[in-house]
């Protein structure tokens, strides 16, 4: 789809108004609720959501949802076995002319980087094998939030979290889902953050309009489990993108295009040392090398994409 | 309806085929394989208009055959042992969501050590998770079975799903004759599905399986789901009736087998209870006041029936195809329960057989009646027994010198 | 036994102040139980914590509905039904509230007949004291139980905030011991409470809890948006104001980027706040353009509209 073809040419496109209910238990200022609302606004309600264990097990709680449309919760390692059943269930009430074409509904799991990169990506995997028609929402907060933000196989290196609370931070590297999607054609997949909503609303329209197993993975800001301010979540997703570590692209027709090249790079440290989560690699000592380390990670990144 | 020589896994495979089930997720195990390989090749040829669907593990499989059941249509599934522990979190989940469809479990015995003959602890460990569980004897038993469970779950004063179950082997690879019903016949007794407002669909927004907080809700949703599984018991009376009237099989609760008269009964369940069956023939030959109590429904569990049948007996041998470790024989423990402080309670005896598929000979029956009239007089059960010959145990030695395990000690006991 | 329970929000350090009173009357030998209460909620949101002190084994266990003392860190929780602040308060229970109002103010508006003192030593809706909140309180609950020493109630400081490190215990302990000697002035104290009694007692009102269809008791939600009863905005300590001469009506900014959607834009394309479930994040007013949203504390707001 051409930017001519989109319906968001500018930020005026965006929705001005919200389908997502207020009330909900997320905290105030959470990344993955702005992502989540701002991606239902494009959805519409003619879906069905199916949640995987996480923090946004929690949207919902007897008797109160913010949904308009319809959800379910399964548990952490099965989502989108839940979403192929009410896929193969809904195609065959179709085929059998048991439920009216109109009552159809758009199936899309929702996760966690916990599950969507851990427990859940067998299950994952499986469904792309089968060309389920779904998409996959991961919020990636970079750890296990909903338990308190103990490192998951999204923390990034370096980072501070509840079970990685020695010196030099958590010691792997976050693991690369996007090319795991990537690298078994999927009809879709983007990463997105919510500080860029309208790069968002483009890729969700072409995720919309795709069949077969689509992914939005979406950087989600965490004041709690990152440790800043909540009124930065949106400031902290924007400097992930202007730092080069949050790269905004898209695997479409077989290739990965990059959809907000940043012209100048600001330095890594510019997003780090606004979190909690970093601040043992500035205070006591500046630990000079795995700042390097992280800023040639980057670099290295940007090297291949540019190069 | 005609007759025909099917094996277990086949009579299941026709019992989905006549409920017309529209889904199955499915996941290949030993020895449940041969039951979604046939229904594969219907759905292939065209024979079921069902689709189906191979999910890459069981705990996968239970969760799509739950959300397709909460989205509308009629869901059959099938696995086996290590699989049906594989889905274990599922299975306590999509029952609290009120999600009715059928799942056939072959039982075969649990790992460690890993071994594809069966017993009955995969199916118990399933007990307490809102599963309704039907259990079977002969292969007819299994099509009838699924046909009746379907009756069962889909019922709205029950809406849960159901467990089939049949032991590996001794009925999922064994052909017996099994009358087939017609599609029509079939028809007759089970309706087109109607998910009575279990669905998805965009004109009616839905949100189902939503968490609770505090022990109030939380205590009524459970409760709700026990009151319901208990509701199965009336319901699979009245479905049963009309089963028989319709094929003209009927299908109690529980199987009672000359027990009116009896002063001694085994009670057992799944397909070694036959072998009881044919054991309480050959004593009754020889003037034993004895009969077999053998429950089909183990959840609910049909307990006033018990209570009605077993009360005022002597004495009452409950042989365990299962093994609670650290405790002993389950059906033994839910039967006494049942009959602790009842006026005329038998004197209760436990013995533990079958396991792994360890076979039970006529003769053990005949002993096992023996102790059990020995305890009646007494008024005191001795403690309960594994059955095992010491022949097993030599066999076991020699296996034990194969695997080089330390001599010193073998050598110990021999003394 | 001494029944005490601390309520504020998350964040505003009541199981801080749980636990320094439990190991403040542990040091002074008494047998105790300390825990937090969680809901789904998060930060923000209303939380309590509460002690149990006694000279014998404790047997009570979980939420405490009897109290001897109530320590509200917050009082803008004091009206919230779901904050449960006024469970099982009596004539007996002493109310420590943290407020800019005077006791004889909350005595009257909430018809309390037992005895009201206000938090001493902490700057009602000053967001930098909120990390002294879980001190004081605890300063305050220690004081008036008039069987911890100041040594003890030292002493737990220090256990209780090493980890956090020498200068935030210094801190602490300054302020701790300046809140417990302020409210030892203030005279006033708190006894033990009794036990339910098994000779003369309520009857619980069992019922035969009966069956019902899944259509009815299955935990499912068969209406859309439902969420938007449970009125988040009581979470805010901090309220975001449009100054609507500033505002440019940019591109509704502000809306999309506010997590909960509390923000609507109107017709003639002015962001409006629904402070019913505006949590106060303030990403609005860290985002807007030409700086048109400000901050406003909650605290000595009188009027209503975001309360339940």
């Amino acid at each position: 789809m051409k930017t001519s073809e989109t319906r968001f040419k500018g930020m005026r496109d965006l929705p001005s108004a919200h389908l997502l209910g207020t009330g909900t238990a997320m905290c105030a200022g959470c990344g993955g609720l702005e992502v989540l609302h701002e991606i239902y606004d494009i959805l519409g309600k003619k879906t069905v959501f199916v949640n995987a264990a996480g923090c946004m097990t929690l949207l919902s709680i007897y008797p109160f949802t913010p949904f308009r449309g319809s959800w379910i919760y399964t548990a952490m390692a099965s989502a989108p076995a839940g979403a192929q059943g009410v896929r193969d269930a809904l195609d065959t009430l179709k085929r059998k002319e048991r439920m009216k074409p109109a009552d159809d509904l758009k199936v899309v799991c929702l996760t966690g980087d916990g599950s969507a990169y851990g427990m859940g990506l067998s299950s994952t995997s499986a469904a792309i094998d089968r060309g389920l028609d779904f998409l996959y929402i991961c919020y990636d907060n970079e750890g296990y939030g909903n338990t308190g933000q103990q490192f998951s196989a999204a923390t990034p290196h370096g980072a501070r979290t509840s079970t990685s609370m020695g010196p030099r931070g958590f010691p792997g590297s976050k693991k690369d889902l996007f090319s795991i999607w990537a690298a078994n054609s999927p009809a879709y997949a983007a990463t997105v953050a919510g500080a860029e909503p309208l790069d968002l609303a483009r890729k969700i329209e072409k995720a919309d309009t795709a069949k077969g197993p689509r992914l939005i993975l979406a950087l989600s800001p965490c004041p709690v489990g990152w440790g800043y301010d909540p009124k930065d979540s949106v400031e902290i997703g924007k400097l992930a993108v202007k730092t080069g570590i949050w790269p905004l692209k898209e695997y479409i027709d077989g290739k990965v295009v990059h959809t907000k090249i940043p012209k100048k790079r600001l330095p890594v440290e510019e997003y780090l040392k606004r979190q909690g989560r970093f601040a043992h690699l500035f205070e006591p000592v500046r630990k000079d090398d795995i700042l390097k380390e992280i800023q040639a990670g980057v670099d290295a990144y940007w090297e291949g994409v540019e190069g | 309806m005609k007759r025909r020589l099917l094996t277990g896994n086949a009579a299941a495979a026709w019992g989905a085929r006549l409920a017309d089930v529209d889904y199955i997720p499915a996941f290949p195990i030993t020895p449940q394989t041969e039951i979604i390989e046939t229904i594969a090749g219907w759905t292939d040829s065209g024979e079921m208009d069902a689709s189906m669907v191979t999910m890459e593990s069981e705990h996968s499989m239970i969760t799509a055959a739950g959300t397709a059941a909460a989205t509308g249509v009629r869901v059959f599934t099938a696995t086996s042992s290590q699989g049906l522990l594989y889905a274990m979190e599922m299975l306590y989940t999509v029952a609290g969501w009120r999600a009715p469809f059928v799942l056939v479990n072959v039982s075969r015995a649990l790992a460690a050590p890993v071994t594809l003959e069966p017993d009955h602890n995969d199916v118990l460990a399933a007990r307490d998770s809102g599963f309704l569980q039907l259990h079977c004897s002969t292969c007819q038993e299994v099509l009838d079975g699924v046909l009746l469970a379907y009756r069962i779950a889909e019922d709205s004063r029950v809406r849960l799903p159901m467990i089939v179950n049949l032991d590996g082997f001794y009925l999922s690879f064994t052909r017996e004759p099994v009358e087939v019903p017609t599609a029509k016949e079939a028809k007759a007794f089970l309706p087109p599905f109607d998910s009575k407002g279990m669905s998805f669909r965009a004109s009616s927004p839905i949100s189902q399986a939503v968490a609770v907080l505090g022990g109030g809700p939380y205590s009524y949703f459970r409760y709700e789901t026990h009151l319901a599984a208990l509701n199965a018991l009336t319901v699979f009376d009245e479905a049963a009736e009309d089963f028989s009237k319709i094929f003209g099989r009927s299908y109690g609760s529980v199987e009672s087998y000359r027990t009116e008269d009896a002063k001694y009964l085994f009670v057992m369940m799944g397909s070694f209870a036959t072998k009881a069956r044919e054991a309480v023939d050959r004593l009754r030959d020889e003037g034993w006041p004895i009969g077999l109590l053998r429950p089909r429904l183990v959840r609910p569990f049909p307990a006033e029936a018990i209570a009605r049948l077993a009360s005022g007996k002597e004495a009452v041998a409950v042989i365990d195809q299962n093994l609670s470790l650290g405790k002993g024989g389950v059906l033994f423990t839910e039967v006494s329960s049942v009959l602790y402080g009842q006026p005329g309670a038998p004197v209760m005896l436990s013995f533990i057989g079958g396991l792994g598929g360890r076979d039970i000979s006529p003769e053990e029956f005949f002993e096992i009646a023996g102790v059990a009239k020995h305890a009646a007089k007494e008024g005191k059960a001795p403690p309960p027994r594994l059955l095992y010959t010491e022949d097993e145990l030599k066999e076991v030695r020699k296996l034990q010198m194969i695997a080089n395990v330390e001599r010193g000690e073998l050598e110990d006991e021999d003394e | 036994m001494y029944r005490i329970r601390f309520h504020g929000r998350g964040g505003q350090g009541m199981k801080t102040a749980s636990r320094i009173l439990g190991t403040a009357f542990f040091i002074e030998a008494f047998e105790v139980q300390d825990a937090p209460i969680y809901g789904a909620e998060r930060r923000g949101a209303p939380v309590f914590a509460y002690v149990r002190a006694g000279r014998e084994a404790i047997n009570e266990r979980g939420a405490i509905t009897n109290p001897d003392l109530v320590v509200v860190a917050d009082d803008t929780l004091v009206p919230v039904p779901a904050a449960g602040v006024l469970r099982g308060v009596t004539e007996n229970t002493v109310l420590i509230i943290n407020s800019v109002e005077e006791p004889e103010t909350w005595r009257e508006r909430l018809n309390l007949t037992g005895p009201v003192v206000t938090m001493p030593g902490v700057k009602v809706g000053d967001a930098q004291e909120v990390r002294f909140t879980g001190v004081v309180s605890a300063a305050a609950a220690a004081a008036v139980t008039g069987v911890i020493s100041k040594t003890s109630f030292e002493a737990a400081i220090r256990e209780e905030i090493a980890p956090l490190g020498e200068a935030v215990v210094d801190e602490n302990l300054k302020r701790g011991v300046e809140a417990f000697d302020l409210t030892v002035k203030n005279g006033v104290s708190i006894k033990e409470g009794s036990t339910v009694s098994a000779a003369a007692y309520k009857r619980p009102e069992w019922i035969e809890l009966g069956f019902e269809s899944a259509a009815i008791s299955a935990p499912a939600i068969h209406s859309a948006a439902t969420s938007e009863r449970m009125k988040t905005g009581l979470w805010r300590t901090v309220r975001p104001v449009i100054d609507y001469d500033r505002c440019n009506r940019c591109w509704w900014l502000c809306s999309t980027f506010c997590p909960d959607g509390a923000i609507s834009v109107n017709k003639e394309g002015f962001p409006e706040i629904d402070y019913e479930h505006c949590k106060g994040c303030m990403i609005c007013m860290a985002q807007c353009p030409p700086h048109a949203i400000s901050a406003e504390a909650e605290h000595g707001r009188k009027e209503g509209g975001d309360e339940a």
